[in-house]
């Protein structure tokens, strides 16, 4: 049996994830369709408010009604794709790590980082969003009249990287806490994710330094959707570098691999008292 | 042997290894008082429990042992720490000739362990579903996997079960199938946790005559906790007693019941309504010495049961502090 990590076993792995998502859209499709409708809906809500607001004052903040519907597309594009490979718990940590269940995955022959990566994979029941965003993109790009050119693709993917990046780091680094307070930061990733998502499909332009500054520094949510939008529309705010989402990226997924790994030679060493046994698999 | 001469014996050639091994954890304490909780806040009391406390054995390969001892006694930890869960304190491990804590990945390719009171069963699809997942991850060959499913779909009977979902599976039929996924990857040496716990007479029954054939069929070795000491005298032929995190016993079972003080007596009835209890160490000689006797009407025969013998060590063991 080999022992090596390829591409191939990678996407062997999702491959399964693949089929046990499908295996369990197609176990009861009625109640699946309903919750996939209430995912679209929900999101496309969410981003449709603040389109509209664009769209009756003719903008936000020095933003067209256009732009900030390029926003509200990238906005759906990451929600879509943190659903696409982070609905089996991988991204909110905390969870798995709180209710004592990382015990089920030191028995897999495969690198902790591995299953992570590849256990959330969901493409039928967590792509619609995905799909939702491509389309929102497609009409904002047309509306914008921008040259969607290779070079423009990389960019896109570059900046839904950063920003996949930084929300699994982010929620990587706050459910360390879980290692040492099981119960009480069980939850802690819905917090780090889920807690401020609103603020992330906020245009930020217009608003006072004291508050962007914040919002791309300390507490990303500026890093979400607004900072990479005006960057691919070829105007990176603050005047700051359009690579700044990569940098920071790739600032705190080292703090949290660092202080992840800290958390984890607690767990090894200490163990976990506590064990929850639902919600690890589905 | 010198300490540096051990460390270059390890890892050895055996299944599992233990040699020195102590294992510690801290435990909050706090009273229910007003003081108590704010000196919690304040600086928060722990106490330091030794879980294994220089632990040394080994069990070699094709070995059936079974891992007893009352409540806290140090059991899941070791399983823990043989499955690279956990990290000791000190000392060495091995499993297999691995070291689970630095070829963790390595050793679950040849090692398979289950918890009674967990599954590794995906709860919302099919058996079948569980066992494709599994042989993904463990990229087991397509020959192996047809094979191993073949032999615990029959030896396990599995059957309809293959079809059910995970969630409607009763205690003793979820067992069933997790054992028959474990072993779908050929593991050479089995750690089993607890895994007769809340099953009935006929599940029971059913799991530790698998469990014996597969080690006397395939020469897997297997390591197996229970608080049923009638199950595990069925199942094993070694056992390992641990208390306060020490090895208190290893031996047989034959030898166990020896140091427990075990006594076989036969209860004789005889046809005038009187009887008479004769304690005895060979059955050869006993009955001898009934078929000697006049007016037997019937004969019993009884032996204090090791669970009975155990119970009454334990509690010498907890008075005494050991």
């Amino acid at each position: 049996m080999a022992d090596r990590i390829t591409l191939k076993r990678i996407l062997r792995l999702w491959g399964i994830s693949a089929r046990l998502d499908l295996a369990w859209l197609l176990r009861d499709t009625k109640y699946a369709i309903a919750g996939i409708c209430a995912d679209i809906i929900s999101n496309l809500s969410t981003v449709s408010g603040v389109f509209l607001i664009a769209a009756r004052f003719g903008g936000i903040g020095g933003m067209s009604a256009d732009e900030v519907l390029f926003m509200m597309a990238y906005s759906t594009l990451v929600t879509g794709i943190f659903i696409l490979f982070g609905s089996g718990n991988n991204i909110h940590i905390s969870r798995i790590i709180g209710r004592g269940q990382l015990e089920h995955l030191f028995i897999q022959p495969l690198p902790l980082g591995v299953q992570l990566l590849t256990s959330g994979f969901a493409p039928f029941t967590g792509g619609s969003n995905c799909v939702a965003g491509v389309v929102l993109m497609a009409v904002a790009v047309s509306r914008l009249g921008l040259a969607v050119t290779f070079g423009w693709v990389v960019s896109l993917i570059a900046y839904l990287l950063a920003t996949m990046t930084i929300i699994a780091a982010r929620s990587y680094l706050l459910s360390t806490l879980a290692f040492y307070a099981p119960a009480a930061a069980e939850e802690i990733s819905w917090t780090a994710i889920d807690g401020t998502w609103f603020m992330s499909t906020f245009p930020l332009s217009g608003m006072p330094l004291f508050i962007q500054i914040p919002l791309l520094t300390v507490l990303p949510e500026g890093l979400m959707a607004w900072f990479p939008s005006l960057s691919l529309l070829g105007r990176p705010p603050l005047g700051l570098t359009g690579a700044y989402p990569m940098v920071f990226a790739l600032l705190i997924a080292a703090a949290a691999g660092y202080i992840f790994r800290k958390g984890l030679k607690h767990y090894v060493t200490k163990g976990s008292n506590r064990y929850v046994p639902y919600g690890f698999r589905r | 042997m010198s300490r540096k001469g051990q460390t270059a014996m390890f890892p050895t050639d055996s299944a599992v290894s233990l040699r020195g091994v102590t294992k510690t954890f801290e435990q909050w304490q706090r009273d229910n008082t007003g003081k108590g909780l704010l000196k919690n806040l304040l600086k928060p009391e722990k106490r330091v429990v030794t879980a294994l406390d220089d632990v040394s054995f080994e069990i070699g390969r094709g070995e059936f042992a079974a891992y007893a001892g009352p409540n806290g006694a140090g059991k899941s930890t070791t399983m823990k720490l043989l499955a690279g869960m956990l990290l000791p304190s000190s000392g060495e491990i091995s499993a297999l000739g691995l070291s689970p804590q630095k070829r963790r990945r390595a050793l679950m390719r040849r090692l398979g362990v289950l918890f009674g009171n967990r599954t590794e069963l995906w709860w919302d699809h099919p058996v079948i579903q569980s066992f494709a997942w599994k042989k993904a991850v463990w990229d087991i060959p397509d020959g192996q996997y047809r094979e191993n499913l073949a032999m615990v779909t029959e030896l396990l009977d599995l059957g309809d079960l293959l079809k059910t979902f995970a969630r409607e599976l009763s205690l003793g039929q979820r067992m069933r199938a997790d054992l028959a996924m474990l072993l779908l990857h050929s593991p050479e040496l089995i750690l089993l946790d607890e895994p007769t716990l809340g099953l009935d007479v006929v599940a029971k029954r059913q799991m530790i005559r698998f469990l014996r054939q597969l080690n006397e069929r395939e020469g897997t070795t297997i390591v197996v906790t229970s608080h049923d000491m009638d199950d595990l005298e069925e199942m094993a032929r070694r056992i390992l007693l641990i208390s306060h995190g020490k090895i208190a016993f290893d031996g047989d079972f034959a030898a166990l019941r020896e140091e427990l003080g075990c006594t076989k007596t036969a209860i004789v009835h005889f046809q005038d309504g009187t009887r008479r209890e004769i304690a005895y160490q060979e059955t050869k000689r006993v009955l001898r010495e009934i078929a000697e006797l006049d007016g037997v009407a019937d004969v019993r025969f009884t032996q204090t049961s090791l669970e009975e013998g155990l119970a009454n060590l334990f509690a010498r063991w907890k008075e005494r502090g050991r």
